[in-house]
């Protein structure tokens, strides 16, 4: 997996290439908490070059929105391929995290 | 991940117990990516089947393909790594009894990953739901129903998001409602996550609504491989005796058995 940190029109942008498996989850883990405890209002997270996440990813992200809900801060994803969506959507959360289209829907809404 | 059709192949596979051949050359191939059924009566060599696809138990001929890896000569640790890509239910559930539900769940995730433990938490949250048992968490095995143990023994199969999972008649002994609502998570597993699996059962309505693939076995032989359609317009006496449930025929004549019974 690979993780890119970068801004998008004043936000926090974390883009993620490649498997999110129990490998490689704990690396993301640690980058996610650390810009986390920056306490952002918005943090997008960009799936558009995922191909694959188990349930150790979206574990992650529970305990990244479990943190951000502290302080009312909004986890938001975009560009989720469709795969992926149907992961989300088998583990229920489709409903929990804040999903949007593209980058653009995410930063503006 | 691998493109090749097959996740399972297996040629010419024997076994014995003592002097007693239980597999008597067994070639079958098992897709990747869909939901094969073994069907049979009871003592024909199911379980011992599933014991060797998942490498406890070695053949005294033959061999058998894991990804393209012969597995009947893997050392241990080489063995442990192809264990790391599968989920197991045995028949008898077989959870630790000093340790809770939760625990349970947790251990091959312990064992195998780095995972840290506040994301293990959530990890065995979420599987612990999917099977139904939310709130369980802090139960111990004597304190379930035998269904309730039987998904608790699921969740602990799904904990490393296996790539094939292996079940031994997972709902021999559950409700039919419950029965249904397994049913419906493995064919969820497969489609959403194109796991392969491989499930030993009894229960025809539960073969008709999971199956692609079927595999049926008769005194340690392969009676029929094939989809689930080829099954159903087979016209093979033992199979359609097993599709209609017919009882096996008289197999004494009233000589024959007196004999086993006055123990002569
Ligand atoms: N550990 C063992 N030692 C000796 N014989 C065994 C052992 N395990 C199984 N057998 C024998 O091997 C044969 C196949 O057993 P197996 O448990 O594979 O059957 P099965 O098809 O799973 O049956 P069931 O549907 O009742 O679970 C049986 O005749 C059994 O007596
Ligand atoms: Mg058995």
């Amino acid at each position: 997996m690979k993780i890119d940190v970068g801004d998008y029109k004043g936000n926090k942008v974390v883009s993620l290439a490649g498997e999110i498996d129990m490998h490689s989850s704990p690396a993301l883990r640690e980058r996610l908490l650390v810009l986390i405890r920056e306490r952002p209002q918005r943090l997008v997270v960009n799936f558009r070059d995922v191909s694959y996440i188990d349930s150790s990813g979206i574990a992650t992200f529970v305990e990244g929105l479990k943190h951000m809900r502290t302080y009312n801060g909004r986890l938001q994803f975009s560009e989720i391929p469709q795969g992926i969506m149907e992961i989300f959507s088998f583990s229920k959360l489709d409903k929990v995290f804040e999903i949007c289209g593209t980058l653009d829907e995410a930063v503006n809404c | 991940m691998q493109n090749t059709e097959h996740a399972i192949e297996v040629t010419g596979l024997r076994t014995r117990y003592g002097d007693r051949e239980v597999l008597k050359g067994l070639t079958f191939s098992i897709p990747r990516g869909k939901t094969t059924v073994i069907l049979g009566g009871s003592g024909c060599g199911k379980s011992t089947l599933l014991k060797h696809l998942i490498g406890l138990l070695r053949p005294s001929a033959g061999s058998i393909r894991i990804n393209g890896r012969e597995i009947t000569t893997l050392d241990e640790p080489g063995m442990d790594r192809v264990r790391g890509k599968m989920g197991v239910l045995f028949q008898g559930a077989a959870l630790l009894n000093s340790m809770t539900i939760a625990d349970n769940v947790a251990l091959p995730i312990r064992e195998h990953t780095k995972i840290n433990e506040a994301t293990l938490q959530i990890m065995v949250r979420m599987k612990l739901d999917l099977v139904g048992l939310s709130g369980f968490d802090h139960f111990y095995p004597s304190q379930l129903s035998g269904g309730m143990k039987k998904r608790a023994g699921l969740a602990r199969a799904l904990a490393l998001d296996p790539e094939m999972l292996f079940f031994d008649e997972p709902s021999a002994g559950l409700d039919p409602v419950t029965a249904a609502g397994l049913d419906e998570l493995i064919m969820k597993l497969r489609n959403v996550f194109r796991m392969t699996i491989i499930v030993v059962t009894h229960e025809l309505p539960s073969v008709f609504a999971i199956a692609d693939y079927v595999i049926m076995l008769d005194k340690g032989q392969i009676l029929f491989a094939g989809t689930l359609d080829g099954l159903r317009a087979s016209d093979h006496p033992r199979i359609r005796m097993f599709l209609e449930r017919k009882p096996e025929q008289q197999a004494y004549s009233p000589d024959d058995y007196f004999r086993v019974i006055a123990g002569e």
